[in-house]
């Protein structure tokens, strides 16, 4: 009874396991298949062309300053952020790693920004950031500005903004990560480092941060990559603009196929950001590790 | 090893959840209607209860019709649509695309051209390539130019102006007396780009209707002298501090509001503006058209309409007369030239046959449409052969924004050059 009960089981997750990897193989790999196909085609449904053109698409790329453009925002973007927002996420992972339920709600408030949509952050903070909005009104009243400061009307400045709004949204994740690590270094170790008279910072130094190693691999890797596929908040908060300055190569390769017609060329920059992610990721979380083991 | 059955099991599961996860519009139902999918956006104007009342009186005129309404989820319906068409989706009627975007691909089907011509003042307005895919049921002028008289009176300034040097002048005049004289909502690019298509269709179109043909002959080009001399009396608005500092961070919707509220005096805009018009302090409100030097009128011109058929369209003769009855239909009409300030261009028919009631900014600006003027393809507006290429848009809007800081014009106009060879390879 007990053995066929068993086999039972093992019958169910095969076939959970067989629908997983059918679902990971159809919605995936056949679309990354299918898109590595048209990297190498001139694909414009709208014109009706889908001919081999070689290595073409990638040709291109080197002559094409938009995208330039986009990929140097994109990575600014990403790094400042993730170092802005794992800044933030170790401050505040410190400050509310308490028992008490009030810690326990602020944790909840701290990882609100994580779970609202992209689309719902992005008109949030645009009643904040626009020419009349929330910011340059309070600002104008208080009498610290003049007139009103253009936060998503200048290259600069937009820059500046959405970084602190991509900011404000990945340090839920980076926070609830690092409360984890934190929770997770043995209380001894910070007995035995009293004992010894090590304390505030020294004690963040030699013992906490070294601690959080694990917990910083995950939170970096996953930021950056984060940031490096950024499309929603981008689109609602500047569109790209003023003058592309904004444009993310995310938001690059979705003009450039439903706006321009140019599947297979967006097909090939689409190549050439996951090229980029994976390449980051790798890097990035290859030096965390071996951080990681030298501690 | 997985075997045979689980694996069949897994791809009928999959087969079904792809099943549920489609449209599941079967074409028909069971009292006999043919079922069509209708694209739509939403504006405030032009909000749910609108396309629904007139979705609802067109089916009552087209027996067997049952219509699903698709809205877009944002007015970018070309964007859209081409989303749609790219996942298998296109719709059987879609409402005010380019058509040049979808023509190419024999995408659309066009209309019957003895009921275009029986029924429309201007036939040829969308005609693209002699076909006409969208019935020309309306026209905008883009842009206009909007202002306030009380602040025109504020800062001393007599009369509208009719040339550029008349404009400067009072662009100075109001300067002068604080007020910001021109309003942009920069943020949104297409209303950033709003000057720089008065500024063309005006100075380049205006003295060469055919220039935007000829720029497909690759006759002319966006980095002609002539362009940049024209182009040019932008970078003079942007630094002689006409437009607010910060204009490219005001939304659209928040330009409308500053400009009504009296924060600018003018406000270079399409006609659809007009709808927006508070009808209580319309008298302060009056247009004129965009300046040009020697004082003579041009207006860009842009055929609007209705809906668009798909050539695999279920029933494309079924289609073509909702599309009919959808566009004739007077209450759309009304509530087109009430809320969103769009000149009607039914043959045999005055603003009295519609029962609307209009301002008189609204009355001086549709006159323009009548009279005998030199009507050009507002460029980057028009649905016709002058329509720009796909991706050309958005290069104008970032050119424009981009001309909001930077001072080399060439060089923009170098881009759009670019842009558009990319465009039409």
């Amino acid at each position: 009874m007990r053995k066929k009960h068993l086999k039972a089981g093992e019958r169910g997750l095969t076939l959970l396991a067989a629908l997983a990897l059918l679902l990971y193989l159809v919605f995936l790999v056949l679309p990354l298949l299918l898109s590595l196909r048209s990297s190498f085609t001139n694909e414009n449904p709208l014109k009706a062309t889908n001919d081999f053109v070689g290595f073409a698409n990638y040709t291109e790329m080197a002559s094409d300053d938009a995208l330039k453009a986009s990929l140097t925002f994109t990575l600014i973007l990403a790094f400042g952020v993730t170092v802005a927002a794992n800044a933030l996420g170790v401050g505040f992972a410190m400050l509310l790693n308490r028992t008490s339920l009030s810690y326990r709600v602020m944790r909840t408030l701290a990882f609100l920004p994580q779970v609202l949509s992209g689309v719902i952050v992005g008109f949030v903070w645009q009643t904040i950031l626009t020419q009349n909005g929330l910011l340059n009104t309070a600002l104008l009243k208080v009498g610290i500005l003049d007139e009103p400061y253009p936060w998503l009307g200048s290259p600069h400045a937009a820059l500046f903004s959405i970084g602190l709004v991509v900011t404000w949204v990945m340090s839920g994740f980076t926070t609830v990560v690092y409360l984890a690590a934190l929770q997770s270094i043995p209380l001894e170790l910070n007995d035995m480092a009293s004992l010894d008279g090590v304390r505030g910072t020294q004690r963040f130094r030699k013992i906490t941060w070294p601690m959080l190693a694990p917990g910083t691999t995950i939170s970096v890797t996953i930021s950056l990559i984060t940031v490096l596929k950024l499309y929603d908040i981008i689109t609602v908060l500047t569109g790209g603009g003023p003058a592309n300055s904004t444009q993310s190569t995310a938001l690059y390769i979705v003009k450039l196929a439903f706006t321009s017609d140019r599947v297979g060329y967006a097909s090939a920059v689409a190549m050439l950001l996951l090229a980029i992610s994976a390449v980051v990721a790798l890097v990035v979380t290859g030096a965390l590790r071996r951080r990681e083991v030298s501690l | 090893m997985i075997r045979k059955p689980l694996l069949a099991a897994c791809v009928a599961g999959l087969l079904a959840l792809t099943a549920a996860c489609g449209s599941g519009d079967g074409g028909g139902n069971e009292s006999g209607e043919t079922a069509l999918t209708y694209l739509v956006f939403e504006t405030p104007s032009l909000d749910a209860k609108f396309w629904d009342a007139s979705i609802a009186a067109a089916t009552a005129q087209t027996p067997g019709v049952k219509i699903n309404k698709i809205v877009a989820p944002s007015t970018d319906r070309d964007g859209y649509a081409k989303q749609l068409q790219q996942s298998g989706q296109f719709p059987d009627l879609l409402q005010s695309i380019t058509p040049s975007n979808f023509v190419g691909a024999g995408l659309l089907k066009p209309y019957d051209k003895t009921w275009i011509d029986a029924n429309f003042l201007l036939p040829s307005a969308n005609s693209l390539k002699g076909e006409v895919y969208i019935p020309p049921t309306n026209s905008q002028i883009v842009p206009q130019v909007y202002y306030n008289k009380k602040l025109f009176a504020q800062a001393g300034i007599a009369a509208a102006p009719k040339t550029w040097a008349e404009f400067l002048d009072a662009c100075a005049k109001l300067k002068a007396k604080n007020i910001n004289p021109i309003e942009l909502g920069g943020a949104d690019p297409f209303a950033a780009s709003m000057p720089l298509v008065g500024i063309i269709s005006a100075d380049i179109l205006g003295k060469n209707k055919n220039w935007l043909q000829d720029r497909y002959a690759d006759k002319v080009k966006f980095a002609d002298q002539d362009v940049v001399t024209a182009v040019q009396k932008y970078r003079t608005l942007v630094s002689s501090g006409y437009f607010d500092k910060g204009a490219l961070g005001v939304k659209y919707a928040d330009s409308i509001t500053r400009f009504t509220s009296g924060k600018s005096a003018m406000y270079p805009m399409g006609s659809w503006f007009l709808g927006s018009v508070p009808k209580d302090t319309a008298d302060d409100f009056g247009s004129f058209p965009w300046p040009t030097d020697d004082g003579s009128v041009v207006v860009p011109f842009v055929g609007g309409g209705s809906m668009a058929i798909s050539a695999k369209a279920k029933d494309t003769a079924l289609a073509e007369k909702f599309g009919q009855a959808w566009s004739l239909n007077p209450a759309n009409l009304k509530a087109l030239i009430e809320t969103d300030g769009a000149f009607p261009m039914l043959k045999g028919k005055t603003l009295d046959d519609y029962g609307v009631t209009v301002t008189q900014v609204f009355k001086d600006s549709y006159a323009y449409v009548g009279q005998d003027n030199n009507k050009v393809n507002a460029i980057g507006w028009a649905t016709n052969d002058d329509a720009l290429p796909p991706g050309l848009n958005d290069a104008f809007y970032a050119a424009a924004q981009a001309l909001f800081s930077k001072d080399d014009v060439a060089g923009e106009m170098k881009k759009l050059d670019d842009a558009w060879k990319t465009a039409v390879q």
